[in-house]
């Protein structure tokens, strides 16, 4: 049988092997769940509403959630679930969704292709070997939507744990979850697991939800307000009028700001460093073996917060002037990919409000794609216009 | 393939591919066009793709000694220039230490200082990329607050100074303060206007009779009359004879008014070789009468003597302008000064050799040929075309090369033609459409009808390219920015002439009445001459400024 971190894994796995765009921070609290169900399910831990508790120390014989049980028992200090949603969700959730893989690659259900090109920059790939898994997934979760009949628990499990992290609109079409959400309220009350672990899977799907509610939503919204500034100072880049030099002698601070060489020198050494920044954090979220240090979420916010630092030594290098030749291309680029970054962070994590727009949770993709593309001759670019600087 | 795949496949070596493709043109040669950071200024953008010539500091060079290489190549063109003005603030004036406290506001011993290329947005008229009020710097507190030590300045704000007509950075061989009290009280006009350097050249080369009317066009009508008319000069009397047959003369002069007695030579053995309204226009010129024949420009390698043959095998076609150079030195040099020939500057940086660039990138010799050859620069025309020229030009004078003949047409050298016709022909802007129908238009006519002494017409040429005397001759001035910008530049070697100071710094402090080609009289009054009067009969003034 699989393990409710498999199943989400296999849901979540389109048909090359890649995971589904969905929110990173809710994938996480999701892994996390799903061990904690999968261990509540094999009557090794409880909850209450003050603290999550070992109940069995003797190993499942599954090694994800035998490490992860003997993480929980050795804990010195007694912590609610919402605790280890949160603490399992940055630390763990890389080796679950490893451990996942892996077991579903030993299972045969997936098999584990190497990166296509360019090699340094993408993981393995897993794509199913049939299909056939996914699709019985699907099915019973259909199933137990679109009917009345008396559900399995897992299979009730399993679909709290998705609307809990909210990924059930990223597997079915809207307008079918919202037909569909009077039963899924339903199926969320259902007292059909034993007391014991019927308290414990419910006390986990709330607190999840919870977890991935407000811990998404602070940065979620922390990361669409970042996005929105970042789209409107690169909207403001184009469109707005240029600031006046004053035509009186003196060092006015735009004039050094713009025109002195020793101060374009620094802010274009900082525009470098804040672009090279930015460029690790993108890494860091899409190429997990070059650095495993920190959070997703962290490594996005920084990734954003890079980006608006550069909208604002842009603006301190070039005074939104779009140049000439070679410099006016840089500026284009620089311009294109901040907006389409913005777009994208704006898509993301605005992406309740574009669902409710009708919009398909695979739109997200092309801004983002957007980037990448408006991205690419941002280093050549750069190290040109560096060289023009240097030789001329 | 998925399009991961592809556009990874394709954006990262293209990217490199692009960068290196770039990186080779900024190191070994090709086309820059795509390099300048900013537009270049006027004239200057004549010369953008030769980098060279104002980049000249080594490869990474620190700021300071890239400034200082650059500040240097400034001087290769514009040193004499400057020298000849009586520069009122040359760089060495700020050297010393006693300098350091303005040198902090603006550090003057660089034009960089003040002259910023590619910065569209600061600069201002002359290239000034510093605000207008930049005297303020040093001249506002104290020995040199000129507040203070002129209390005539006393109300005045800074940004003024240069731009009423009373002062100029570097310039000021008009507007100091001894030269306006000598030249006070003058009348506006002299009883016997006369420009004295144009009197003594034209007399000696306008044809009694020739004239121009209403348009540019009409004024070639005067020139096949020159031939018949005899010039009071020696050389000018020389009548050209008629081209004789190749087999006629065995031997073949070379060119050179200095060098050679040309009257004496056989006219044009090789005269065969032109067309015969090419000959006329030569047999009516300068150089038909100084017995300038064909070969002299036409084979200007082939020895006095050489047959026929060795002359058909060395007969170029089209002479360039280095040929008129032979002769004509301190015109071509100062031509190559200014706006319409500074492609020929001998300051002005080569193509650079791919061999070169190739071997310092560690490439020397070992790519083919033809590779090599595809780094070379792309050829630079050496000659600026009309197309080019960012003042209003019509629009027929687009495809125009300037060279030597362009204005004075090759072979008939004509420089009546050149004085008005040929500026007429390309520039139109209001100032020169207004020249036709002015007083100095009419003048101008007189002059060439013979109703007016030689030097009394006014004509492009007599205010744009002055006339000077240099070592015992008078040569047209070709560096046309001599007299140019600022414009009272011209006072001293154009408008003194025929007007007085005052009249001369009121008419061309009225910008308006520029544009009109001076049709009225000033609307505008610059007080300086009286401002200097005051302070010369103060017995307490501190001494000239």
């Amino acid at each position: 049988m699989l393990t409710f971190a498999e199943e989400l894994i296999l849901l979540l796995t389109d048909e090359d092997g890649a995971l589904l765009p969905i929110q990173k921070d809710a994938f996480e609290c999701a892994l996390a769940g799903a061990v904690l169900m999968d261990l509540a399910f094999a009557w090794r831990v409880d909850t209450d509403p003050r603290a999550l508790v070992v109940t069995d120390r003797t190993p499942t014989g599954n090694p994800a959630l035998d490490r992860i049980l003997e993480k929980i028992a050795v804990r010195a200090e007694t912590v609610d679930t919402r605790t280890w949603i949160r603490d399992l969700s940055i630390d763990e959730a890389d080796a679950i969704r490893e451990q996942a893989l892996a077991g579903l690659v030993e299972s045969g259900v997936l098999e584990q292709r190497s990166g296509t090109f360019p090699w340094a920059f993408r993981a393995p790939r897993h794509p199913a070997v049939d299909g056939e898994a996914a699709r019985a997934i699907r099915l019973r979760i259909g199933n137990v939507l679109h009917s009345d009949d008396v559900p399995d628990p897992r299979d009730v499990a399993l679909i709290a744990l998705l609307d809990a992290c909210d990924i059930l609109p990223d597997l079915f079409p809207v307008r079918e979850i919202e037909r569909c959400r009077p039963r899924i309220e339903q199926l969320r009350r259902m007292d059909l697991i034993g007391r014991e672990v019927a308290g414990a899977i419910a006390d986990i799907d709330r607190t999840l939800a919870l977890a991935v509610r407000s811990r998404s939503a602070r940065f979620r919204r922390l990361l669409l307000h970042l996005s929105v500034a970042g789209a409107l100072a690169a909207v403001a880049t184009l469109m707005a009028p240029r600031v006046p030099i004053p035509d009186r002698f003196g060092p006015t601070f735009f004039e050094l700001l713009w025109f002195d060489g020793a101060w374009q020198e620094w802010s274009g050494y900082g525009l470098l460093g804040f672009s090279g920044a930015g460029l690790v954090a993108a890494l860091r979220m899409k190429v997990r073996p070059v650095l495993r240090s920190g959070t997703s979420i962290r490594w996005r916010l920084a990734h954003v917060g890079f980006g608006l630092c550069c909208v604002l030594l842009l603006f301190g290098h070039t005074g939104f002037r779009l140049g000439a030749n070679l410099n006016a291309a840089l500026m284009v680029s620089y311009v294109a990919a901040l907006l389409s970054g913005a777009l994208a962070g704006i898509s993301t994590h605005g992406a309740s409000w574009l669902r409710s727009m009708g919009m398909a949770p695979r739109l997200r993709v092309v801004p983002m794609r957007l980037h990448v593309v408006a991205l690419f001759p941002l280093p050549a670019l750069l190290i040109i216009h560096v060289l023009v600087v240097y030789l001329y | 393939m998925s399009w991961r795949t592809v556009f990874w496949g394709l954006c990262v070596p293209g990217a490199l591919i692009a960068t290196a493709f770039v990186a080779v043109r900024m190191v070994v040669g090709g086309d820059r066009g795509m390099l300048p950071i900013g537009e270049t200024t006027d004239a200057h953008h004549q010369i953008e793709m030769a980098c060279e010539t104002c980049h000249a500091a080594p490869a990474f060079a620190g700021a300071a000694a890239a400034v200082k290489a650059m500040n240097k190549t400034c001087r290769n063109c514009h040193e004499n220039e400057l020298r000849a003005a009586g520069d009122s603030h040359p760089g060495k004036l700020f050297r010393s230490p006693g300098m350091a406290v303005y040198r902090e506001r603006i550090d003057a011993r660089l034009c960089m200082a003040c002259h910023i290329e590619h910065r569209p947005e600061i600069t201002r008229a002359g290239a000034v990329t510093v605000a207008a009020d930049f005297c303020v710097a040093c001249h506002a507190e104290g020995e040199q607050d000129v507040r203070a030590i002129r209390p005539s300045h006393a109300d005045l704000t800074f940004d003024t100074c240069a731009s009423a007509g009373c002062h100029n950075y570097h310039d000021n061989s008009a507007l100091y303060e001894d030269f306006l009290v000598k030249h006070a009280g003058r009348p506006w006009v002299a009883p016997e206007p006369v420009h004295a350097r144009s009197a003594r050249d034209r007399a000696r080369e306008l044809p009694k009779g020739a004239a121009l009317t209403g348009t540019p066009a009409i004024a070639r009508s005067g020139i096949a009359k020159r031939p018949r008319q005899r010039s009071p000069f020696a050389w000018n009397n020389a009548v050209p004879r008629p081209p004789a047959a190749l087999d006629e003369a065995p031997a073949i002069p070379r060119g050179g008014i200095a060098k050679r007695p040309r009257q004496r030579s056989p006219v044009a053995s090789a005269a065969a070789l032109v067309e015969p309204a090419a000959l006329d226009d030569w047999a009516g010129s300068g150089h038909a009468a100084a017995g300038v024949d064909c070969v002299a420009c036409h084979a200007p390698d082939v020895v006095e003597g050489a047959p026929r043959a060795e002359v058909e095998a060395r007969w170029i076609e089209a002479p360039d302008t280095d040929v008129c150079e032979d002769c004509h030195k301190p015109e071509a040099k100062t031509f190559a000064r200014g706006r319409h020939g500074m492609r020929g500057h001998p300051s002005i940086a080569a193509p650079r050799d791919p061999g070169r660039g190739l071997e310092a990138i560690g490439l020397g010799g070992v790519l083919p040929g033809a590779v090599a050859a595809w780094f070379a620069d792309p050829p630079r025309p050496m000659r600026m075309t009309v197309a080019e020229a960012r003042l209003p030009m019509r629009a027929d004078a687009a495809p125009a090369s300037l060279d030597c003949g362009a204005c004075h047409r090759h072979h008939a050298v004509d420089t009546v033609r050149a004085a008005v016709e040929a500026c007429a022909s390309c520039h139109d802007d209001a100032h020169t459409r207004a020249w036709f129908g002015s007083a100095h238009h009419a003048l101008w006519q007189a002059e060439l009808a013979g109703e007016a002494p030689p030097g009394a017409g006014v004509s492009c040429a007599t205010c744009h390219m002055a006339r000077v005397g240099r070592r015992g001759k008078i040569v047209t001035n070709h560096n046309q920015n001599d007299v140019l910008r600022p414009n009272e530049k011209m006072i001293r070697p154009v408008c003194l002439d025929c007007h007085g100071l005052g009249f001369a710094i009121d008419a061309l402090a009225d910008a308006d009445l520029v544009a009109r080609n001076f049709r009225g009289k000033p609307s505008v009054h610059i007080e300086s001459i009286e401002w200097a009067l005051r302070r010369a009969s103060d017995p307490g003034r501190a001494g000239n400024e």
